[in-house]
């Protein structure tokens, strides 16, 4: 009986530690150390949000880092070119609400710096200071990230609802790449390879348990994305145990044989795809907003690579498997970024880790096709199942004789 | 009051003609026999009825409402089931989660525990409770077949079309499915019985459609069909009972 | 248009449908002739609904194609691509000899698809090592070799991989061990083309490598050395008409590869084991029985497929410089040729690469930001492959009724 509990166990266990950790933790790398778990937890989103997409539901998609960014170029977008102003800049698009006016700001691209200046800027030089513009709220354009990626994500799911397997790989992987390709092409607005620069999370600072904290400070980040981790972890605990879970299981399995059954399989193929993206886009917001700066290739392919193989390493049919692999790889990424010489030959391991990571890989799905985690929470949580049948079928004994 | 009208459904696969101007009514918990040579057109019959494949032309109404333009999710919602020529059962989801899926797609009105119960109850039926927990696939493919026709027992259908259920299964398992036939029939529904084991279709079933590349050539009682000298020369003065692969176009599952 | 084309291939099928006609293609047909004479031509297809021929297929597409040209141009006239001829006739012939080596090295992922059943996602990474050998064999290890060994050093080095490879990570497929045989097929030739790429850059290191031309043409001045209009030539360079220039790698490359094409044609029409591993990719047990080991067949396939995409890159290490990461974009195009030219079918691959070089080559050249056009390579592919999924699913030469899981997607 309490085999059973301990996996439930060990995640309390570790969510109070992740908890009380940056209190307690006072080491000199305490920044570094704090930034691997805010990125740890991005990951860990991803990793899990892939996992119900790929492992619960069957959906092969290599798209999940294009909804990563979309979230976060949206947000980027948003809180770049539109502002709040209390007086009509008569340079910009703007509409009235209210006696504020709502600014939009004119796309110039990079060219920014010296030679053309956008309207807002010029509007502020004219007023020479005696007009402040604010910003719009960040946790606005997180919000529609969020539901950016929604869109995203019900459109795709659409689009791929007639692809199995390899098309739908491809398809995703095809759409993740366009939109690389489109916010790399479109200078003007996006920036393209510069990148666009982002505000703070929270950009005022924040008091947070009695102590204030400024806007550089990594623990509001570190508790914001935490919470992201932990309400996805919920919603997709949630998910998998009521009969959503069940259904896109079924689908996975057999999606004629599902319909069949009376499963409307076309809405739950994309409300999975929905909902996945929109964690992928929340996540993405949110890390936009924390390292502030957001490129195209923060979508690009060995990105997609490192989260499918975080999840498949962890386990790709447990969304908490998927996550704990996601931190752990993360940590055992920076752990092995140290370079060292063999004699002459410098080993530069910023790469020959990728090379172990992938073989691992390889060798995680040839001999253990559930990861390295998930088994072990399976061992505990269902190591009672072969027992539980012996002692029925000695019970009943009625068929023992037929089964297998 | 079951009552299933089909009516005149034309299927083409290219040039293949599959079904032509299939007719026939149940009314009331028949039990009836669809028998025919291979690519008769079978296969494809429970398909356009189940909704996999749209007809051509003609009709289907179950219990008054046109079926045949739904989404199979909706026919089975409408309360007309079936099971696959080759298993399916959901290899790696327990016995009884395969047993809750159609349940919670269909039922609103129960508590989870309360289907949980019925569950267990069918499966007690069918032999096999003891391997609640187990993934199907670890079951042996008679019991796999036995947790289909379990599963389907949870959609509460008023039609339910079974392709093949006899065909691998060891003689007392046999026995299983031939309680659980009639039980189904007894409590109302009507059974479509899709089988190349004569012995079975003649000592179960009280009425026989005879389907013969794509036409309807008889339906009948037993005794009638039997004699009946267009069967005898389509179908039975062949033997082709120990036959249990089929080569139909549109054969579903064919996974090397 | 757009908007009759939508309409047509919706409507179309209705009609097919309702007539209890075939439908397969009215889709294809429906949209095309929309697109291409809008409702004028759509009423007689609707009220006639002819049987669906190849005529019927190809010419509204040939006018739809024709029609977004001269939209295109009479919406742009001083484009570089409407108003220069010799520009246009330069961009086509580049499109149709890029083409015929992207439909080469597509061939090698149809090969391994019709048999293994296996989108191999490390295509790209074999087409980037077939590269890499040829650039260390012929300007590094041995400057001066002829390029012919460096090409061949190449393909045995992939040959190897991938027999070695299926060897170790794909055999459990076969075996009925993994439920979801394809997903574990994406999934470890994912991390094969993860590891191949990070090992080629720990080893080589992320500079831009280029190999030498693999040789000079000849110096040729036709039809007189006063007035070459018809050819002429430099080392590096071929004009023809003095119009179209094409560049002697890529030159070499194309007629390379029809020549390895033609040799692969035979080997699978004329040799005992090409025969053999059609028929495996036909029928799998039926091949067993008539004594045919597809388990040898598969790594052959595997093997082969990968070396014909090393093949494509060493011939091209001359055009191109060469990155751990040029692999990407080749294999991407290599999903959406076999897509379009239906999955299985090596003719297609072909077809379907001229399709895809040419669609490149207009984009490229016809997008007026230079900048803009190269960095939306990638996207133009995905168009067709979109427009092909919904249009005509099972490809230009797809099978009709493939059975199994081979032909479902």
């Amino acid at each position: 009986m309490s085999r059973q509990h301990a996996p439930q166990l060990a995640g309390l266990v570790l969510v109070a530690f992740f908890a009380i950790f940056p209190f307690v933790y006072s080491a000199n790398d305490y920044p570094y150390i704090m930034h691997l778990l805010i990125t740890g937890f991005f990951y860990a989103i991803l990793a899990s949000s892939w996992s119900m997409l790929a492992g619960y539901a069957g959906q092969f998609s290599f798209g999940h880092m294009g909804f990563t960014g979309i979230g976060a170029y949206t947000t980027a977008l948003f809180c770049h070119y539109i502002y709040i102003s209390p007086e009509a800049t008569n340079l910009c698009t703007e509409y009235a609400i209210g006696g504020q006016f709502l600014v939009f700001v004119n796309p110039i691209g990079v060219t920014s710096s010296t030679l053309t200046q956008d309207c807002l800027r010029e509007a502020l030089a004219l007023w020479d200071g005696k007009v402040q513009v604010t910003p719009m709220p960040v946790w606005l354009g997180i919000s529609l990230g969020t539901i950016m990626g929604g869109v995203f994500g019900l459109l795709i799911g659409f689009l791929v609802l007639p692809l199995r397997a390899a098309y739908l790989a491809l398809f995703t992987l095809g759409f993740s790449e366009i939109l690389r390709a489109a916010i790399s092409a479109e200078i003007a607005i996006t920036r393209g390879q510069a990148g666009i620069e982002l505000p703070y999370l929270f950009d005022q600072g924040i008091t947070l348990f009695g102590r204030e904290f400024d806007k550089t400070d990594k623990l509001p980040p570190y508790f914001v994305m935490f919470g992201l981790l932990l309400t996805c972890l919920a919603i997709l605990t949630w998910l998998a145990r009521s009969k959503f879970g069940l259904f896109v299981r079924a689908l996975r399995e057999d999606q004629d044989a599902a319909a069949a059954l009376g499963v409307n399989t076309t809405r739950y193929k994309v409300m999975v795809f929905v909902i996945t993206s929109m964690m992928a886009a929340a996540a993405g917001a949110v890390m936009a907003h924390y390292i502030r700066i957001i490129t195209p290739n923060n979508l690009m392919i060995l990105q997609m690579s490192l989260v499918v193989a975080m999840a498949v390493i962890g386990g790709v049919e447990n969304v908490f498997a998927a996550a704990i692999g996601a931190i752990i790889i993360e940590f055992t990424l920076e752990l092995l970024r140290n370079s060292f010489e063999i004699g002459p030959v410098v080993v530069d391991m910023t790469i020959w880790r990728l090379v172990i990571f992938g073989i691992i890989l390889m060798v995680t799905l040839r001999f253990s096709r559930n990861g390295i985690i998930s088994p072990l929470i399976n061992y505990f949580l269902r190591g009672h199942v072969a027992k539980e049948t012996v002692a029925k079928r000695v019970a009943g004994g009625k068929s023992s004789e037929t089964s297998s | 009051m079951i009552n299933l009208v089909v009516k005149d459904l034309n299927k083409r696969f290219g040039g293949l003609h599959v079904l032509k101007d299939v007719s026939f009514e149940i009314n009331g918990p028949e039990l009836i026999g669809l028998i025919g040579p291979n690519g008769a057109g079978k296969t494809t019959l429970t398909n356009v009825l189940d909704g996999a494949i749209k007809p051509n032309s003609g009709t289907v109404y179950l219990n008054g409402e046109r079926i045949d333009q739904l989404q199979p999710f909706e026919v089975a919602r409408e309360g007309l089931g079936r099971t696959f020529q080759v298993t399916r059962s959901f290899r790696r989801m327990t016995v009884l989660e395969n047993m809750l899926v159609p349940a919670l797609a269909l039922d609103h009105a129960h508590s989870r525990a309360e289907i949980v119960e019925k569950a267990m109850e069918v499966l007690e039926f069918l032999t096999i409770d003891h391997l609640r927990n187990e993934h199907a696939q670890a079951l042996s493919g008679g019991q796999q077949k036995l947790l289909e026709l379990g599963r389907l027992l949870m959609l509460n259908p008023a039609v339910i079309i079974l392709d093949e259920p006899f065909a691998g299964v060891h003689p007392r398992l046999m026995e299983v499915i031939y309680r659980y036939i009639e039980r189904v029939n007894e409590s109302g529904s009507a059974i479509i019985l899709i089988s190349h084991q004569m012995d079975s279709i003649f000592s179960l079933c009280k009425r026989l459609l005879v389907l013969n590349y794509g036409d309807l050539i008889a339906d009948g009682a037993p005794e009638t069909v039997k004699n009946d000298p267009v069967v005898i020369e389509a179908y039975l003065g062949v033997d082709e009972e120990d036959d249990e692969t089929h080569g139909t176009p549109e054969e579903e599952g064919a996974t090397p | 248009m757009i908007l009759w084309g939508v309409v047509g291939g919706l409507v179309t099928r209705r009609i097919y449908l309702h007539k209890d006609l075939d439908t397969s293609n009215s889709v294809f047909v429906g949209s095309m002739l929309g697109a291409a004479t809008g409702p004028v031509g759509l009423a007689p297809l609707w009220i006639k609904t002819p049987e669906v021929n190849k005529h019927l297929m190809v010419w509204p597409a040939v006018g739809a194609v024709t029609l977004i040209a001269f939209a295109f141009a009479f919406a742009d006239p001083s484009n570089n691509c409407v108003s220069n001829g010799s520009f246009v006739a330069s961009q086509i012939t580049n499109g149709i000899i890029l083409g015929i080596i992207y439909g080469f090295m597509a061939l090698g992922l149809t090969l391994i698809f019709s048999i293994l059943g296996v989108v191999s996602f490390a295509h790209g990474e074999f087409y980037m090592i077939g590269g890499m050998v040829t650039y260390f064999v012929t300007s590094v290890w041995f400057p001066g070799i002829y390029p012919v060994v460096g090409i061949f050093a190449a393909c045995l080095v992939t040959f190897a991989l991938g027999a070695a490879f299926e060897r170790m990570f794909l055999t459990p497929m076969y075996e009925g061990k993994i439920e979801r045989p394809v997903e574990y097929g994406i999934l470890v030739t994912f991390g094969l083309a993860f590891t191949l790429q990070y090992f080629i850059q720990a080893t080589v290191g992320a500079n831009p490598v280029k190999a030498r031309r693999f040789f000079d043409f000849p110096r040729l001045r036709l039809p007189s050395a006063e007035d070459p209009w018809l050819i002429k030539t430099s080392r590096g360079n071929m004009e023809l008409f003095d119009t179209v220039s094409i560049s002697n790698p890529r030159f070499v490359a194309a007629v390379a590869c029809v020549l390895v094409l033609l040799s692969l044609l035979y080997f699978l029409h004329r040799t005992w084991t090409g025969k053999a591993l059609r028929a495996v990719s036909l029928d799998r047990e039926a091949a067993a029985i008539a004594g045919i080991n597809p388990d040898r067949m598969n790594m052959l396939a595997f093997a082969l497929g990968g070396m014909i995409a090393a093949l494509a890159g060493a011939l091209l290490v001359q055009a191109f410089s060469w990155l751990p990461q040029v692999g990407a974009i080749p294999a991407m195009r290599s999903f959406v040729i076999i897509v379009l030219g239906g999955l299985g079918s090596l003719p297609g691959a072909f077809i379907g690469g001229i399709i895809v070089g040419l669609v490149e080559a207009a984009g490229t050249g016809c997008v007026p930001d230079a900048q803009k056009a190269a960095s939306y390579i990638p996207a133009y592919g995905m168009i067709v492959l979109t427009l092909t999924l919904l249009l005509r699913p099972t490809g230009l030469l797809g099978r009709r009724f493939s059975g199994g899981a081979h032909g479902k997607f």
